[in-house]
């Protein structure tokens, strides 16, 4: 796996929460989540988030390997930058609620 | 000042009084050049001056038309009962302006909220062309409720307007609730030309934006009308596509949809930069200060973040020994001391530049009970199991010497961790009061083993058990653990090739055979238990001849040749070596003789086949003296003297491959150096490496450098096991290349995926776990950081050691200070060196500066492994 890779997973980043998944999350559901992050995230529309995506299945996929990855990946002395979010232009849903208060705002 | 500006903003008086009508065209082109430039009132007041002197219906038009754009200024500045109230007036004073004003009749319509009345005139199919216009102008300038437009009773339920308000609608919560397909932005419904398209634009940016199609986004926000209800919106999402808040621009639900859709992870990140930053001065001031600024920012932009982070600055907190009352005054309040918590407080001490894994398995069993009371993982879960062989791992880095003391001394002081949780709230805490401190179960990698095998047996996980037991200096353990092994996986034949292994050094060789049975009943086509099988037979075989038992040892032979895997390779050779030791034992001269020729022609040589006999025969426990009288005489390496190094090399892999010893004669030794110095290219890696290796069990490292020299200069993939022989190569006061060629090796093992290499390249750099670590192994792993290396400092080893070729020889000589040390110390710097070996005041000043600091270091690492973090300093 090349380290200068867009979208690796860094050392410190949780794969579970790349996929969106529990801490206790089993494997159907973590294949049901992996499914639904390609899908939101197809490798011709977003090649960066699609790897990262898939290393983070890989390393859920083996049970083992998931395990000792929940024990490791907490990283006390990175930066506390790193607990935002990894992608820089992140964009959360947030229903039409805030979107319509704006054409509605006098 | 008011009056002074009204006074200003007031129009001239009109230049005539007369009724001309040139005039009154002049200045009602003042009027409309007035609503042009939007000072709607004043073209009021001019236009109404104008109506009273000329009085014509010219005039009064005028008066109509600026009055029509003052009533619409004031609906654009949301001032609709002042409008309304307006227009009324306009109405009753200027009978044109029924007719002319009728479509802002609909604008003030559509501003009081009435949608239905807006609307029903559409249901009318005489409807003039004009006011449909100015009714869909209204809908495109003022509803905002596309909902409601999809429910309004005024127009049937198949009305395009309501079927494309619908679609918007369902569209719109289909854009910002998760990602959506290119179909579901089609909008068949949605005409370019009608009222809702600014609105089918808009959902069309909002899609795009959420796919990071930035371009497209602003393609579509660039068709959307300016004085539609949509482009209220392109404000917000241009500050959001440029991810910047800081302008000004934005209001109160655009700032709001920003920060919600963005986070406001600007300010947020300048804060925790800030706190980062403070961190890195270790200034307890400036940390402290920073903390509440981030703690706020976070709680705005991402108050779901907030006790990650006040968890994690506790735990920098804790490293840095800061007062625990101001940090959580700063936090306000403790950290929450979960799972996550206690793994983040984990981490950081076995990640510390002085691990202490007594401490960091105990917070790591503080970590399992709260994993498990919150749903991470169960208590018998293979993450259970993960994290016991975490915690052995962590363990077997102390040295066994040590571990025991560490252990006593732990259990004796270890006061709990109650003092964490008295802030804590009742499900923490709860968590905390089923513990009892008496179990001390993780200090003992034994039981971590049992316990990790039990919850889920794998054979990785029962190969580093057997491991760990084999250095117990009681064999039984590691039997004990092969048979539990074998009792969990009976279909694994490790364990008892293992336990044959076992038998077998203890003499107990039915016993041996008998697991032997059991592991090719198993798999007799796995290659361990053929390589198993073989070797017990010559293991019985030379038994028997150090017994002189030769009828018995025949018999051995007779099975070993029926072997199939016996006759692969040089293995012959060996068969036939035995069969020669044999016949020495006998006396056999001529069947010696015959045999030897046999060992000579398989292994190409008389040179090899003189080691092979010599060496079997003494692994057969005859004296030289007895046998060499049954070696060729007038036969030496002098007669291959530019293929002695291949014929020992080859012997040497025999010897490795059948787990026999082979000791290369000492006066073989210069002519071998000359060999590989001059032709070493002739050898395979394997039979360099053999011969480096056979070398080094007689400490020849010279030989065994020479060996590694020519195995670096094949390149390859045996670089990395070339390093680590010239590693072992080197001379002890070369602590630095030696540190370096092993760092060099594993990084190069690990990334082949060469982990028996890695785990040898670790071993050395321990100095090996059976015996004390000394001055110089202390000195190799003082800096555990220099284990890893980049690819460039990979590369400068390796062509280093290419380029050293010649064995050190200089051995600077131990220097002695004026205090008396329990170590040698040595130099190793070049100037030092140069200057014929007088150190200045300078260089013992430093020297001994280095010493003190190395010797407190020590004294703190072995004060650390038995003691824990002192209660004032815990969150």
């Amino acid at each position: 796996m090349s380290r200068h890779r867009q979208g690796i997973i860094g050392a410190h980043e949780d794969p579970r929460e790349i996929l969106g998944v529990a801490t206790n999350a089993g494997d159907e559901e973590i294949r049901a989540a992996y499914l639904r992050k390609v899908k939101e995230n197809p490798p011709d529309r977003s090649a960066a988030a699609f790897e990262r995506i898939r290393d983070a299945y890989e390393i859920l996929r083996d049970p083992r390997r998931r395990a000792l990855t929940m024990l490791l990946s907490a990283d006390p002395e990175a930066p506390l930058v790193s607990l935002l979010p990894a992608q820089v232009s992140e964009r959360r849903f947030t229903g039409p609620g805030p979107w319509l208060a704006v054409l509605k705002e006098k | 000042m008011f009056r002074k500006h009204q006074q200003a903003k007031t129009p001239p008086p009109p230049a005539s009084r007369r009724a001309d009508p040139d005039v009154l065209i002049s200045q009602g082109g003042e009027v409309r050049a007035l609503l042009e430039r939007g000072s709607t009132k004043s073209a009021v007041e001019l236009a109404k001056q104008i109506h009273k002197r000329c009085g014509t219906p010219a005039s009064e038009a005028l008066v109509v038309e600026a009055y029509g754009a003052r009533i619409r200024s004031l609906l654009e500045h949301s001032l609709t009962a002042e409008a309304k109230a307006l227009l009324e007036l306009v109405r009753e004073r200027y009978s044109s302006a029924r007719q002319s004003l009728a479509g802002i009749d609909i604008v003030v319509s559509s501003c009081e909220g009435s949608l239905d009345d807006l609307v029903r005139p559409l249901n009318d199919p005489a409807l003039s062309k004009e006011r449909r216009i100015t009714i869909e102008s209204a809908i495109k300038r003022r509803v905002t409720d596309i909902s409601a437009l999809a429910q309004c009773a005024a127009l049937p339920a198949d009305h395009p307007l309501r079927v494309g308000a619908r679609a918007l609608g369902e569209a719109l919560v289909s854009v910002t609730s998760g990602p959506v397909t290119d179909g579901a932005l089609l909008l068949p419904q949605i005409s370019h030309r009608g009222p809702l398209a600014p609105w089918k634009q808009l959902v069309r940016a909002i899609a795009h934006f959420y796919r990071h199609e930035d371009v497209a986004c602003e393609r579509c926000l660039q068709c959307i009308e300016p004085d539609s209800v949509s482009a209220r919106l392109v404000p917000a999402m241009r500050a959001m596509l440029v991810q910047r808040l800081d302008d000004g621009s934005l209001q109160g639900a655009s700032i709001a949809l920003v920060l919600q859709v963005g986070g406001n992870m600007e300010a947020l990140r300048r804060a925790l930069e800030s706190l980062d930053a403070a961190f890195a001065t270790k200034a307890q001031s400036k940390i402290i200060a920073a903390i509440q600024p981030a703690i706020s920012a976070c709680r705005i932009a991402r108050p779901e973040l907030v006790e990650r982070l006040r968890q994690h600055v506790s735990i920098r907190a804790v490293k840095l020994n800061l007062p625990v009352k101001r940090v959580q005054a700063a936090l306000g309040g403790p950290s929450i001391k979960d799972a996550y918590f206690w793994r983040l407080y984990a981490r950081g001490i076995e990640t510390s530049s002085e691990p202490l894994a007594p401490i960091a398995c105990s917070l790591w069993e503080e970590f399992r009970r709260h994993a498990v009371a919150e749903g991470w993982f169960r208590e018998e879960g293979l993450e259970a199991a993960t994290l016991y062989l975490h915690m052995a791992e962590l363990l077997q880095e102390i040295p066994r010497e040590e571990l025991h003391g560490a252990q006593r001394n732990f259990m004796e002081s270890f006061p709990g961790y109650s003092f964490y949780y008295e802030d804590q709230p009742p499900a923490i805490r709860r968590v905390a009061s089923k513990h009892t401190t008496s179990d001390f179960y993780y200090l003992f990698p034994d039981q971590l083993f049992a316990r990790a095998c039990a919850l889920d047996p794998h054979r990785e996980a029962f190969e580093r058990w057997l491991d760990w037991a084999r250095q117990e200096s009681d064999g039984k353990a590691a039997e004990r653990v092969a048979e539990s092994w074998h009792r969990a996986l009976p279909h694994d034949c490790r364990p008892l090739l293992y336990l044959m292994e076992s038998a077998e050094k203890r003499g107990a060789l039915n016993k041996a055979t008998g697991f032997l049975e059991q592991a090719e009943k198993l798999d007799a086509l796995n290659p361990e238990v053929r390589r198993a099988a073989l070797r017990l037979l010559v293991a019985q075989a030379i038994r028997h001849l150090q017994q002189h038992k030769t009828h018995l040892a025949e018999q051995e032979l007779a099975a070993l040749e029926a072997l199939p895997q016996a006759l692969e390779a040089d293995r012959p050779a060996f068969l036939a070596a035995l069969r020669w030791t044999c016949s020495v034992i006998r006396g056999d001269t001529e069947s010696a003789s015959g045999h030897f020729t046999q060992v000579s022609r398989v292994l190409g040589g008389p040179a090899a086949a003189i080691l092979t006999c010599g060496s079997v025969a003494e692994a057969c426990g005859l004296k030289r003296d007895n046998f060499d009288l049954h070696l060729p005489r007038g036969v030496s390496h002098v007669d291959q003297a530019d293929t002695l190094a291949a014929a020992v090399g080859r012997a040497c892999a025999l010897g490795d491959d059948m787990d026999v010893v082979f000791s290369i004669p000492t006066d073989w030794e210069g002519a071998l150096l000359k060999e590989l110095a001059h032709q070493p290219s002739r050898l395979e890696a394997r039979q360099l490496r053999a011969l480096g290796e056979a070398a080094l069990r007689r400490d020849r490292r010279e030989l065994a450098y020479a060996a590694s020299a020519a195995g670096l200069v094949k390149g390859g993939d045996s670089e990395a096991r070339f390093l680590l022989l010239r590693a072992q190569a080197l001379p002890e006061w070369e602590f630095e290349r030696r540190a370096a060629c092993i760092a060099a090796a594993a990084e190069l093992g690990r990334r082949r995926r060469d982990m028996t290499l890695v785990g040898e390249a670790v071993e050395l750099k321990r100095g090996g776990s059976r015996r004390r670590m000394d001055f110089l192994d202390w000195l190799a792993t003082a800096d555990e950081d220099a284990f890893s290396m980049s690819t460039e400092q990979v590369s400068r080893v390796l062509k280093r050691e290419k380029q050293s070729s010649r064995f050190p020889a200089y051995k600077p000589p131990p220097f002695r200070g004026p205090f008396a040390f329990d170590e040698h110390v040595f130099f190793n710097d070049e100037e030092a060196e140069e200057a014929n070996d007088k150190a200045t005041f300078e260089d013992i000043a430093r020297l001994l500066l280095d010493r003190a600091e190395a010797a407190a270091k020590r004294k703190r690492r072995q004060k650390g492994r038995c003691q824990i973090p002192e209660q004032g300093d815990l969150f």
